[in-house]
């Protein structure tokens, strides 16, 4: 329960997140002074502007989240299911940005958090390697 | 194109960033750190250590080129085809940390390749 409960906010915290980064940099590309195209000064303007500092805020919630939950969960589990993100950035990104999603998109989107969920089984049989080699350690130093 | 050649930027600074602070930790070695002093410790040999702090500044560099992007391209676009990381860094885990990567990691890989073909179809 408790990991569902730190992956849902993990998932959510990302895609929200990048939502927001994408809104902030859009409001201020679409400024008159940015008009002539991308500068430095946008990127200046963008530490300035609380949407981007609620996006990074949001990613360091994910990131913590991610991290805790590496510490009790298997990474075989944790990877594939904070990658299932992928699939609501894009519903976000269609849903609040207006962004054109074609099918091709949307089937790219879910091929990807299938092959995720696939590199994340093959790590299994390591993780459980090693995680034994540690107890194996641990266990001789306590000896 | 210079959304391509952003995206690029994205994915090899942050490969090589993980791959950085993954040489950088076991450099490091196992953390097990009690007292404050140990904690102490433990961040100087952190914020000493050069790979960690190459891995910080790449990852710094893919973040903003990231910002950068989002600027004119869509985020339903911009953060599928990021995705391709993943196979840069089982590259990079096998070639420069020779990791060993089995069949069914390789399949993933290429399952993420092909997602990410998907999503670049105009």
């Amino acid at each position: 329960m408790k990991t569902a409960i730190v992956i849902t906010i993990a998932v959510l915290a990302q895609a929200v997140g990048n939502t927001l980064l994408s809104k902030g940099m859009k409001d201020i590309a679409s400024q008159p002074a940015f008009a002539d195209g991308f500068s430095l000064m946008m990127l200046l303007s963008a530490m300035q502007d609380p949407i981007i500092w609620a996006g990074i805020v949001l990613l360091i919630l994910f990131f913590a989240c991610f991290l805790s939950a590496l510490s009790w969960a298997d990474l075989s589990f944790v990877l594939p299911a904070t990658a299932s993100g992928y699939i609501l950035n894009v519903f976000l990104a269609h849903r609040y940005l207006a962004e054109p999603v074609s099918a091709s998109r949307w089937m790219g989107s879910v091929v990807i958090v299938l092959g995720i969920a696939l590199v994340a089984c093959s790590t299994k049989s390591s993780d459980v390697k090693r995680a034994d080699g540690k107890e194996a350690t641990e266990r001789s130093e306590t000896c | 194109m210079l959304t391509a050649i952003m995206v690029f930027m994205i994915v090899s600074s942050n490969a090589a960033g993980d791959v950085l602070l993954t040489r950088g930790m076991k450099e490091i070695g196992d953390i097990s750190a009690v007292s404050p002093l140990d904690w102490l410790r433990v961040a100087r040999r952190i914020l000493t250590n050069w790979n960690f702090l190459l891995g910080v500044l790449c990852l710094s560099v893919s973040f903003f080129s990231f910002l950068t992007v989002l600027s004119w391209a869509d985020l339903s676009f911009v953060v599928p085809a990021t995705a391709i990381v993943y196979v840069v860094t089982v590259i990079g885990a096998k070639f420069i940390l020779k990791e060993e990567i089995n069949r069914m990691r390789w399949a993933g890989t290429l399952l993420v390749c092909l997602g990410v073909a998907l999503v670049c179809i105009p």
